[in-house]
């Protein structure tokens, strides 16, 4: 076992050996990306995030926030609003999606898909705007409603809250979803379910042992994809909500940006906090997606 | 540069009117012929008719408009001598101004007012009128061509110390008070804005006067203030000026920001901001902010719906802008023909009629000088006799680093 793997290590290097340098400098555009967008932000970051905004002397104190219950308000803020609405954006959107495959009317799918690309793209301050004249205190539907009985906001229900941005940040979560699930719901051969039948498959085990693992990987990557769009969304929240509520970007720019606030270290720090975060949902994709491909398997 | 047509007609009208050759009424008509906007005319007309009461036969032979500048309240300095400064300043033959925007506070009737008076060309205001505070001292220190600027509170007295200013004292320094100006004379506040509140009468049913009416139960997810106060001044403003009814004021703002946290725990503070679109909409039923924009929004709504703004009782916060003279103006005759001209009662009107309070309010108020029609549209001068000026840099570095961790209180508990 061991030996196989450190053979294909040294089959691998041998190859790169024998591919030279055109290979190599394929690669270079990529490496240069990656260096310039990804490698030297994220140690910039690390490092400023360990150093004094104005002294520059190395300190953790940039890190303290982590032991004030009050600034991790913020974080839980953020992963609230960010899974509620992936939850609610995966599930409302991969069954749209679904229901445009089945549906096998041309119009209809180039019709959703079109909205949904519009829709998926519409956010910021106009997004907040129109949430306010439908669902503000004084919104159009607020209003309504109000006019039938349903008064909304004296039920505890405001529009600026996590829950107003969970539907805030649905109404381009669920396009999304239903964009990048459509592909793979595409590719599902209705074949494959017919020589399930064959085989004497009920509809649940074709689901289970043929649908569900084939679209695994792309549904788990959707969710990822989902998650982080909340995450790091910035001009809808504060569009909406003028920082009351508090999210970790809202507060990452009011450390950047703010004249009362300024301190670029407290806000690497921050940022680290964002990252690892985020390092967390890529790793437990990776292992999900193991287990999926494991599934797939012979 | 030609002069704009319909100027040199307002000028011949007031020219005419002030003159006796025509009466108030062929005058008004004369103006509104021309297509100008009614408090356009307001001011016109309470600018003329000071001059044509006031003015000695010898100035209303000069130029009608010089005429209500000299005929303006206090007298010239001792040894102050306008014509010769005019003379100088007509021989530099240019003005360029940084950060002056023709929009801004009725900027645009005042550059008219210049070149009608002086004839002096204006530069600058095209390609810098939307400079920040801090780009107009780049252009003064980087480029040297300013002769004046138009600058927040913090930047006039950050370009004293910089070397950026030149001292001159107008003519009417007496009228100014002593927290509004530098005592060396390297910058003067020429006019500012006062937290107020804007209320939608048409949603809001109770009488809202001070600060302890915002608390009232009937106004769940009305109050809205401009934005984030650790970002936005307006916003910054009215969580200081909420101190004042509440036991603080200028050296503390913490009674403000409790007040805000009430307000929040009540249920009445919306995070919504107090924007134009907010207000207008109802989204926002009472917002609290800068007079000359409520009052702005106002206007704007024409009645749909109905917007009163008002001084807070208790009193609120103002926040001034400073003119300044380029220490190396290329002009600087016409720099400080400038400083005269904007501090004279008809430019001084003019600010008022753009709803930035000027600095000479008072003295203009009580010389009875402000029509009673501008006065109308206007919060009453009583309740503004309990603003507070802050010039005083110190004290809103403090204020800003009290509000930097006390705020994060009101919005995360």
């Amino acid at each position: 076992m061991r030996s196989s793997s450190s053979g294909t290590l040294a089959g691998a290097s041998t190859a790169a050996r024998r591919l030279g340098g055109r290979a190599a400098l394929a690669l270079l555009p990529f490496a240069v990306l990656i260096t310039a967008f990804l490698l030297v932000p994220t140690l910039s970051l690390i490092w400023g995030s360990f150093h004094d905004s104005k002294t520059g002397a190395f300190t953790l104190t940039n890190y303290s926030y982590l032991q004030h219950p009050l600034d991790l308000v913020p974080f839980a803020n953020s992963l609230e609003l960010s899974l509620a609405s992936t939850i609610l954006g995966s599930v409302v959107g991969l069954l749209i999606a679904q229901a445009i495959v089945s549906s096998r009317r041309p119009l209809v799918q180039e019709i959703a898909t079109t909205f949904s690309s519009v829709a998926a793209n519409f956010a910021g301050v106009p997004l907040a705007f129109a949430f306010i004249a439908t669902l503000g205190a004084n919104g159009l539907l607020t209003r309504t409603l109000l006019n039938s009985g349903i008064d909304l906001y004296s039920g505890g229900f405001k529009l600026y809250s996590v829950l107003g941005l969970t539907i805030v940040y649905a109404y381009w979560e669920i396009p999304l979803m239903v964009l990048v699930m459509l592909p793979p719901l595409q590719a599902m051969k209705p074949s494959w379910r017919e020589a399930a039948e064959i085989l004497g498959a009920s509809r649940w085990r074709y689901l289970r042992s043929v649908a569900i693992p084939i679209l695994m990987t792309p549904f788990i990557s959707s969710l990822l994809l989902l998650y982080a769009n909340a995450f790091g969304a910035y001009a809808t929240a504060y569009g909406l909500t003028t920082g009351f509520v508090a999210l970790v970007p809202i507060e990452i720019s009011n450390l950047i940006n703010g004249d009362v606030s300024y301190d670029p270290g407290q806000a690497d720090a921050l940022a680290i906090g964002l990252a690892v975060i985020m390092a967390v949902c890529i790793g437990g994709r990776a292992i999900l997606e193991r287990r999926s491909t494991r599934w797939l398997a012979p | 540069m030609a002069y704009d047509p319909l100027l040199s007609r307002i000028d011949e009208l007031s020219g005419a009117f002030t003159s006796g050759q025509i009466d108030r009424r062929r005058f008004l008509k004369g103006l509104v012929g021309l297509g100008l906007s009614l408090p356009a005319i307001g001011v016109i007309v309470a600018a003329c008719s000071s001059a044509s009461s006031t003015a000695t036969p010898a100035a209303a032979t000069m130029a009608p408009s010089m005429a209500a500048t000299m005929a303006a309240g206090s007298p010239a300095a001792s040894g102050f001598d306008l014509t010769s400064l005019i003379a100088a300043a007509k021989a530099e033959g240019d003005i360029y101004q940084t950060g002056i925007p023709p929009e801004w506070v009725n900027y645009q009737a005042i550059f008219d007012l210049w070149k009608s008076t002086y004839g002096i060309p204006i530069d600058g205001t095209a390609t810098e009128g939307e400079y920040s505070s801090g780009q107009e001292l780049d252009s003064i220190k980087n480029t040297g061509k300013p002769d004046v600027g138009d600058v927040g509170i913090a930047f006039a007295v950050q370009a004293k110390t910089q070397g950026l200013s030149a001292p001159y004292k107008n003519s009417h320094w007496a009228d100014i008070p002593d927290t509004a100006k530098d005592a060396d004379g390297y910058w003067c506040c020429n006019y500012w804005g006062a937290q107020a509140f804007a209320i939608n009468t048409d949603a809001v049913k109770i009488p809202i006067k001070d600060w302890k009416d915002l608390l009232d139960p009937s106004l769940k997810n009305a109050v809205g203030i401009d934005g984030d106060p650790t970002k936005a001044n307006d916003s910054f403003f009215a969580v200081w000026s909420a101190a004042i009814a509440n036991g603080g004021g200028i050296d503390n703002i913490q009674p403000g920001i409790d007040f805000m946290n009430q307000l929040q725990q009540s249920g009445n503070l919306t995070a919504a901001r107090a924007s134009d679109t907010n207000i207008i909409s109802g989204e926002v039923k009472v917002a609290i902010k800068w007079d000359y924009l409520g009052l702005a929004v106002r206007d704007k709504a024409a009645g749909a719906p109905n917007i009163t703004v008002t001084i807070p009782s208790s009193g609120s916060l103002a926040s001034p802008y400073a003119d300044i003279v380029a220490a190396k103006a290329p002009h600087p005759n016409a720099a400080k023909l400038w400083q005269e001209l904007i501090y004279s009662d008809a430019a001084q009107l003019l600010f008022l009629g753009g709803y930035a309070h000027p600095i000479r309010f008072d003295v203009l108020n009580a010389a009875g000088k402000i029509s009673a029609d501008l006065a109308a549209k206007l919060p009453s001068a009583d309740l503004y006799k309990k603003v507070t000026l802050v010039t005083d840099i110190n004290k809103i570095t403090a204020a800003q680093a009290t509000l930097g961790n006390g705020w994060k209180i009101v919005i995360n508990s």
